[in-house]
């Protein structure tokens, strides 16, 4: 890692689809160590972002690090650093959830017996071990975003990103989730969380950033975003909305 | 070139183990269809041919054939199967966030094409000892082509994948182009049997270098340049593998 200070560094980046500008210019930093949260209403450019880190969309100008690693010319350096816990399921419906973690431990290079040990200890962590040898179509919804993080979290990356982990979860899944990021973050590791619940960005983060319209129109710090306001306060005012699309 | 070879290994064996777990839908029928073709063509129809001027009776002819033929299009549904259903599942996105280079996601991937081609090849041939005895002239001239034709059409297999805009449209390169080029290839017939202009057209169908590759490698009997033959064969290997390769770089149907 060269720069051990910026985890992600995000640089003027423009993102179209076909003539939809869907980031606009976007720069901001996640610094090593910071549980960041990146909000916004839906189709403001969140998932969008997230891609263009992950390397998962191509776009137009600017560019992106993770830790001094750009995306696009070093990329297996920086997606080794990386792990997606994506909104959809989207598991290989041949294998059962052992092979899956294992075959995801071995694209990273981990050898099969270390990804083997490392399988079972995330599907226990997440209480999966019973459906060790079962296909995802088997599980759950709140069973299968579990996966989901186990998934992400299988090569033990430095920086994990959560596409709205908990939506769709009970509560004591929610607080399973919440507790486990936690402690992540505690360990190091970098957090980046996109959600719709204003209540758990602020209850887990320490910076947030909200987009709009492909542009960033807040970040900074959760003292400095908030200013004794809430979190929905807020971002009703910098998005101008309210639940169910733009009242500009 | 190969940086992570424990994650290309892993691919591979995801491909592989792929195919196996539904072998009576990948390995047999493609054996079954050659047993009844070698029985019919070969066993009741081909012992009324007069092939002598070939110096090859018709079932020790076609065998080559046949099993270049299986060896294509095993080659090419492996991968353009995997990697569709891997699309349209979007579970490729568990490979494109891996830190595998393109490169070694298009070596990864196209390992499942070449062993299937392979193993339908190898059975096709031994299914054939039933029928006539079959004999292998050169091994490693055969190896070799049968490597090469399984990475040619492992690769065409992807691209076709990434081309693909839904199951319709996996299986018209394979039914429209494939397929009738293997038939005219000479599978089941001497080129030179045929009308001259015909003849002239089939110099521009690569199968006709790649069945003679493997017949040659068989039997020992050719009409063509061998080394034509291997060329054409490498040379549309690299070709293919390094178009894929581009094509995974650029993101093509893989990134939005």
């Amino acid at each position: 890692m060269r720069n051990s200070e910026i985890a992600i560094s995000v640089q003027n980046v423009t993102k179209f689809y076909g003539k939809l500008k869907a980031l606009d210019d976007v720069n901001f930093e996640v610094r090593r160590g910071d549980f960041f949260a990146f909000l916004g209403p839906n189709g403001a450019g969140k998932t969008t972002t997230i891609n263009v880190i992950t390397g998962l969309s191509n776009y137009r100008a600017g560019q992106v690090e993770v830790f001094g690693h750009n995306t696009i010319i070093e990329y297996p350096q920086s997606r080794r650093l990386l792990g997606l816990c994506a909104q959809e399921f989207n598991f290989d419906p041949f294998v059962t959830l052992h092979q899956l973690l294992v075959y995801q431990a071995g694209y990273f290079g981990i050898r099969p017996g270390a990804a083997a040990k490392r399988a079972d200890e995330l599907l226990e962590r997440f209480q999966l071990t019973e459906k060790r040898n079962v296909k995802h179509r088997a599980l759950s919804g709140g069973m299968k975003k579990r996966l989901l993080i186990c998934r992400a979290l299988i090569h033990d990356p430095e920086i994990l990103i959560l596409d709205e982990p908990t939506a769709g979860c009970d509560l004591e899944l929610k607080f399973l989730i919440w507790d486990y990021l936690t402690q992540l973050n505690k360990e190091g590791k970098t957090i980046f969380l996109t959600t719709h619940y204003m209540e758990e960005a602020e209850r887990l983060c320490r910076t947030i950033g909200i987009i709009n319209h492909g542009r960033i129109v807040r970040i900074g710090n959760k003292q400095e975003v908030l200013k004794d306001k809430s979190l929905e306060a807020v971002f009703l005012e910098v998005t101008g909305t309210h639940e169910g699309g733009n009242i500009k | 070139m190969i940086n992570n070879p424990v994650g290309v290994l892993s691919l591979s064996k995801r491909e592989i183990l792929r195919f196996f777990s539904v072998s009576t839908q990948t390995i047999f029928p493609p054996i079954l269809i050659s047993t009844l073709f070698m029985y019919i063509f070969g066993v009741a129809i081909g012992s009324r041919i007069d092939f002598s001027g070939t110096g090859l009776s018709y079932l020790g002819f076609i065998v080559p054939g046949l099993m270049t033929m299986h060896l294509i299009t095993s080659s090419y549904e492996n991968t353009s199967s995997s990697l569709f259903i891997a699309r349209w599942h979007n579970h490729i996105q568990e490979v494109l966030l891996s830190p595998l280079s393109y490169f070694e996601m298009v070596l990864g991937l196209l390992a499942g094409g070449v062993a299937r081609g392979t193993i339908v090849c190898v059975g096709v041939f031994l299914i054939s000892l039933l029928f006539t005895p079959t004999t292998v002239y050169n091994p490693f001239l055969l190896i070799y082509f049968i490597l090469t034709i399984s990475v040619i059409f492992a690769c065409a297999g992807m691209m076709g994948a990434l081309w693909a805009e839904d199951f319709g449209m996996l299986n018209v390169w394979n039914t429209y182009v494939i397929f009738p080029l293997v038939l005219m290839g000479g599978v089941f017939h001497p080129i030179d049997m045929l009308p001259e202009i015909v003849q002239i057209i089939s110099r521009f169908n690569p199968m006709v270098y790649l069945v003679t590759g493997i017949r040659y490698s068989m039997t020992g009997v050719t009409h063509m340049s061998i080394p034509l033959c291997m060329g054409v064969a490498l040379a549309l290997a690299l070709i293919l593998f390094y178009t894929t390769v581009y094509l995974f770089k650029i993101g093509y149907k893989l990134r939005t």
